[in-house]
């Protein structure tokens, strides 16, 4: 039984909030560090993080458009771990 | 009927989605060193993205959007264990040594004698700069 | 001078016929006798079900190159040994070659090994620069044969219909994903999705897959896939749920060990497969990979015995050659499992 005067998109809402709060929380590492890669692993979490917020409001507020940034958020978050865990290898160098 | 089903499944993903999302946030607070805290970082938080998405892709249903969704969840299931396996590598090779089950116990972090493994050798200078993820 | 030893490895290439008569001709040109160790070295041993097959087709090469140097040597004093090595132990890369070679060659007293230019052992690509790097690290003096490049006519064919395959295969791929983001009904989307793949295929074919299509395998290995992936999702909870359990303690009881275990799967897709999902169950974490040795991080005692059970090495091995190969002992029965100290990293 679907208890009654609960939607679905004020899940997804409290869902997201709530998400939100495990982000702020995991902040602290990108801001506490102590190493580079610490705050690189605490970014790449925030970042799918994002996404995940950013799922979960496309469904709530009904605006599916959300998604495709999401889908880019993804992407640019991967590339960005990607990239910069190569630079911290070798410093100043190409990647 | 189904849609009571629906609507109780969307509930029980997004719940363990936030559960697991949770214990990735305890553990990147709580673990000791940057390769303890890529396992919660890194995995434990895919399981927890992955779920909140099944959710996500449930409550859309059929539609184009939703196709979106699943691409996301299979998207993320692949880069984010390559990202957290460039990051631990990268932490190796700029030389972070990690705590081990017998080095952890002299620089006060928690607990960690149980199951220490047998032959787990030298594990000299806790003067290392950077095992001190517990201080900060 | 009495005589010369001379050393050559031998491999399935292009260039082996010519590489053997090269030995011939340069041992004999300062010396009256010559004594030619052929050798073929296999990448797995035969406890792996492929090693069989390996060495028979190592023991077809060995008297195919009898043969040649029969045929080259003539009159002249050759006498010949030949040996299959790596029989006993894995070999994983240049090193365990250059290192392998060096045995042989102390044991017979070899002074100089001739290396065929395309060599190429086993599955892996070539690996004649850093091979040689290692000999000379080894202390073993080498000389590349002088041979003259391609001909054989069936393998450039092969090749051609094998760039055809890529071709095709990364164009469905990218067209297909296209179509997804797009709208498949949608006139404009269809053009323009022919056009993108097209220009996806033609520029990136060569990079994407590194190791060659097989017209039948290949889909074989995508349809095993789709089994692999729900037991890798369960695998995932199930790591996960313990994970969980461990670091909501209070007390925490974690035992961080650093490990290395020694796979036995192909390198490229099969091998970043592997490490993709150590990494994905939670309590463990593979921090390199060099060539089949994997270096991983595990969080607590039971993941890094589920690790050394290496369930997924064999599921792995199942998706990539069948069922048959994935019954093989696993990394700890094999020896090829071992905790080692952080400061080997």
């Amino acid at each position: 039984m679907i208890p009654a005067g609960v939607s679905i998109e004020e899940i997804f809402l409290l869902a997201a909030a709530l998400f939100v709060v495990l982000a702020i929380v995991m902040f602290y590492r990108a801001v506490a560090g102590p190493t580079t890669q610490d705050r690189l692993l605490a970014v790449n979490v925030l970042g799918t993080n994002t996404v995940v917020i950013l799922a979960l409001l496309a469904a709530g507020l009904d605006e599916p458009w959300f998604l495709d940034i999401a889908l880019i958020y993804a992407l640019l978050n991967f590339l960005m771990a990607v990239a910069i865990s190569k630079f911290t290898v070798e410093r100043g160098g190409v990647l | 009927m189904i849609e009571a089903a629906r609507f109780w499944a969307i509930v029980v993903l997004v719940v363990a989605g936030l559960f697991f999302t949770f214990v990735s946030a305890v553990g990147v607070i709580r673990l000791p060193d940057i390769y303890a805290r890529a396992h919660t970082a890194s995995q434990t938080d895919t399981l927890g993205a992955g779920l909140a998405l099944a959710a996500v892709a449930l409550a859309l249903g059929w539609q184009q959007a939703s196709v979106y969704t699943v691409l996301l969840l299979f998207f993320v299931f692949i880069t984010n264990p390559t990202a957290a396996h460039a990051i631990a590598r990268s932490a190796a090779e700029t030389g972070i040594e990690p705590v081990t089950a017998d080095s952890a116990t002299d620089d006060g972090s928690p607990d960690s004698g149980t199951g220490a493994p047998d032959r787990n050798s030298s594990e000299p200078d806790a003067g290392s700069d950077v095992d001190g993820g517990e201080t900060a | 001078m009495a005589g010369n030893r001379v050393l050559v490895p031998l491999s399935d290439t292009v260039t082996v016929r010519q590489t053997v008569s090269y030995a011939v001709r340069s041992g004999l040109e300062d010396a009256d006798s010559l004594e030619v160790h052929l050798v073929v070295a296999l990448p797995h041993d035969t406890e792996v079900p492929e090693g069989d097959e390996q060495r028979e087709e190592a023991n077809q090469l060995l008297a195919r190159a009898r043969r040649w140097l029969a045929e080259d040597a003539g009159d002249a004093d050759v006498t010949v040994e030949s040996a299959v090595l790596g029989d006993d132990e894995y070999l994983f890369g240049p090193r365990d070659y250059a290192d392998a070679f060096e045995e042989y060659a102390d044991e017979h007293g070899v002074d100089l090994v001739v290396i065929d230019p395309e060599y190429k052992p086993g599955v892996t690509s070539s690996i004649l620069q850093p091979l040689e790097r290692e000999l000379d690290a080894a202390g073993l003096s080498y000389d590349e044969a002088a041979v003259e490049r391609p001909a054989r006519h069936e393998r450039l064919v092969g090749e051609g219909t094998e760039r055809f395959d890529r071709y095709f295969a990364l164009f469905w791929i990218s067209f297909g994903f296209y179509l997804v983001l797009g709208d498949p009904t949608y006139w404009f989307d269809l053009v323009t999705g022919v056009a993108v793949a097209g220009i996806v295929s033609a520029s990136l074919a060569n990079v994407t897959f590194s190791f060659p299509l097989d017209r039948i395998e290949s889909p074989i290995r995508t349809v095993r896939f789709a089994f692999y992936v729900p037991y890798l999702i369960w695998e995932i909870v199930k790591a996960n749920v313990a994970i969980s359990v461990v670091i909501l303690r209070p007390s925490m009881p974690i035992a961080p060990t650093i490990t290395r275990v020694n796979t036995r799967v192909r390198s490229g897709l099969p091998l970043l497969a592997l490490a993709n999902s150590i990494t994905l169950t939670p309590g463990t974490l593979t921090v390199r990979a060099n060539d089949q040795r994997l270096i991983v991080h595990t969080l607590i005692p039971s993941a890094r015995e589920d690790l050394f059970d290496g369930s997924l090495e064999r599921a792995v091995r199942f998706v990539f050659n069948g069922r048959e190969s994935a019954r093989i002992p696993s990394p700890r029965e094999r020896g090829d499992a071992e905790i080692i100290g952080g400061d080997e990293l």
